[in-house]
């Protein structure tokens, strides 16, 4: 007796995003606005400044734009934050981001 | 917090992602769902928790900082897209086994066997609902893939549900859809699982079990509807372990636990189901996301003032970092589950006690010290730095009023913001003493009930399925 044999279809669903460029780079860090966004886990509030201070000796003219004044990326306004950072970004004139932290 | 990145991105700001070693395989399937697969990341050494602190310098001082430069200055590795078959595609023909083993090898099964999802049987489904093939119900993040009413049957035939289950299925995914749930977040490391509970006519409709054994696997309508909540997270979410599924244990998914709505009845309570609104005799699915529980074995006593504390002994005692959702993270989110029992409640009831009786009896008793509460969502974790007592937060409007009133660390203070947000179900062996509790993921995983929508005629179909 020959065993049965079956068609089966994909059990994914289509994917709602195409691949998007990234942004441009930075020249150089060099004088720019750098912002950190942080989900307040992972000992960010201890990482940030020595990244600030590293990065500030690499580059003395750097600026930047502390976590609080996103607020936390990983709260309840999480949302709202992502929705409202095109703005906010532009507010504070900022040229890139440092987002942490994933662990 | 790839999420901020993939937006700073968007909004033309070169971004650079700080991840964890153990993090950058979630990392890098994230950033696919999010259509930057090229989304630079600067890797973290290690787990920064366990690191002195010269080892954390260290690590960020000759890894972390050069990459963060990299990642803002150097230009990326181009993305291309891997072209993926259409939702109504033939993936592959062969036997029983043969299906089997594609599907698991492409990461599409759970481990259990899988129904073959033939069109014919797919089909089946379809025609217990109302609503065209193609509508789309949302989109689930992390993978950002359409959930549509297709692909909610082609699960439900994997899972081995029957195809009157579908209104169920497709409630369900309409509550996975709600941005309120939070589904992107099902990843996440305590490796919570959703419960599922359901109300309504259609438990008996469909023979749910409500009575004993209610969260044991054995009746086929709690056992694969559980797990086609698990397979469509997969399949269409994209949870998928070591990849954007990152719990660092995690639990099997969860039968579907209907509640005893007789015992209801009898003692005229209302439904789970109406703490988001709806009327009893309404089918309604409710999902929240649980990080674990227990049983409260032999409750004893004759009246509620015997039984409650034993209750709210349990409901602390489950309750530890997942505070973090009561003041910190997500205020007021925390939303923990007790079940009771048909007797239990019945006993309650007899002494004149509702539903609301019992909830703000444990809301005022079930208190921890706020000491103790610090202890978890401070010293143990470190999921609330900064050094802020609950007092100074409350007094800052960061936290409820609640935890403000004393500065005493003896102060005893509630679990939840809201007697509301402490949820019961009636359900389990209706003569038996026990009763269940579950502590709770808050946002990340918050409760969302829909109702379900029947097809018309449902009646004659069920009975022509039957």
């Amino acid at each position: 007796m020959s065993e049965e044999t079956y068609s089966a279809l994909w059990p994914r669903g289509e994917k709602t995003v195409e691949i998007a460029p990234l942004a441009p780079r930075l020249d150089t860090l060099e004088g720019k606005t750098i912002a950190f966004m942080w989900d307040y886990l992972f000992r960010g509030d201890e990482i940030f400044p020595i990244l600030e201070a590293e990065l500030s000796a690499a580059y003395p003219n750097m600026n930047f734009v502390g976590y609080t004044t996103f607020g936390s990326t990983h709260g309840s306004r999480e949302g709202q934050i992502i929705a409202d950072l095109p703005d906010t970004l532009a507010e504070h004139k900022v040229d890139a981001i440092i987002s942490g932290m994933g662990c | 917090m790839l999420r901020a990145s993939a937006a700073a991105e968007a909004a033309g700001v070169p971004s650079s992602s700080l991840v964890c070693d153990g993090f950058l395989g979630q990392g890098a399937t994230t950033a696919v769902g999010l259509g930057l697969p090229n989304l630079p990341m600067a890797k973290v050494p290690g787990h920064v928790d366990t690191q002195t602190d010269n080892e954390l310098r260290d690590n960020l001082t000759s890894v972390t900082v050069n990459a963060v430069i990299e990642n803002l200055t150097a230009a990326q590795p181009a993305a291309v897209m891997i072209p993926e078959p259409g939702p109504q595609d033939v993936v592959m023909e062969g036997s029983f086994d043969e299906i089997n083993r594609f599907f698991y090898e492409n990461g599409w099964s759970d481990g259990l066997p899988i129904v073959p999802p033939t069109r014919a049987k797919i089909e089946s489904f379809l025609a217990f609902t109302d609503l065209p093939t193609e509508h789309v119900i949302g989109k689930l993040l992390p993978d950002n893939r359409e959930a549509t009413v297709w692909n909610v049957a082609v699960n439900g035939v994997m899972a081995g549900c029957k195809p009157q289950y579908m209104p169920v299925l497709v409630a369900l995914a309409e509550a996975m859809a709600d941005p309120g749930y939070g589904v992107e977040h099902s990843g996440n490391t305590p490796g919570a699982e959703t419960l599922i509970t359901i109300n309504g006519p259609i438990i008996k409709d469909l023979e749910f079990n409500y009575e004993q054994g209610a969260l044991r696997d054995g009746f086929m309508a709690n056992t694969t509807v559980g797990r086609w909540w698990r397979l469509y997270l997969r399949n269409v979410a994209g949870f998928i372990l070591h990849q954007n599924d990152k719990g660092t244990f995690g639990n099997t998914w969860r039968v579907v636990l209907a509640e005893n709505e007789d015992a209801l009845a009898k003692i005229d309570w209302p439904p789970h189901s109406a703490d988001f609104g709806h009327a009893r005799g309404d089918n309604v699915v409710t999902i929240s996301r649980f990080t674990g529980g227990d049983v409260i074995a032999s409750v004893f006593g004759q009246k509620p003032e015997d039984m409650l504390p034993y209750l709210a002994d349990a409901l602390i005692s489950q309750s530890g970092w997942q505070l973090i959702f009561t003041v910190g993270m997500a205020d007021g989110s925390y939303t923990p589950m007790l079940v009771l029992s048909p007797i239990l409640a019945e006993t309650m009831a007899k002494a004149g006690w509702s539903k609301g009786d019992v909830r703000q009896w444990l809301f005022e008793n079930a208190r921890i010290p706020a000491w103790k509460f610090e202890q978890y969502i401070v010293e143990f974790t470190n999921f609330y730095s900064g050094g802020r007592s609950m007092f100074e937060l409350a007094q800052l409007g960061k936290a409820n009023e609640l935890y403000g009133v004393s500065k005493d660390p003896d102060r005893l203070v509630p679990l939840v913001c809201d007697p509301m947000d402490i949820q019961i179900v009636i359900s389990g062996d209706p003569g038996r003493t026990n009763a269940q509790v579950f502590s709770h993921n808050g946002i990340l995983g918050f409760p969302t009930a829909r109702a379900i929508r029947l097809p018309n005629d449902w009646k004659n179909k069920l009975t022509g399925a039957q």
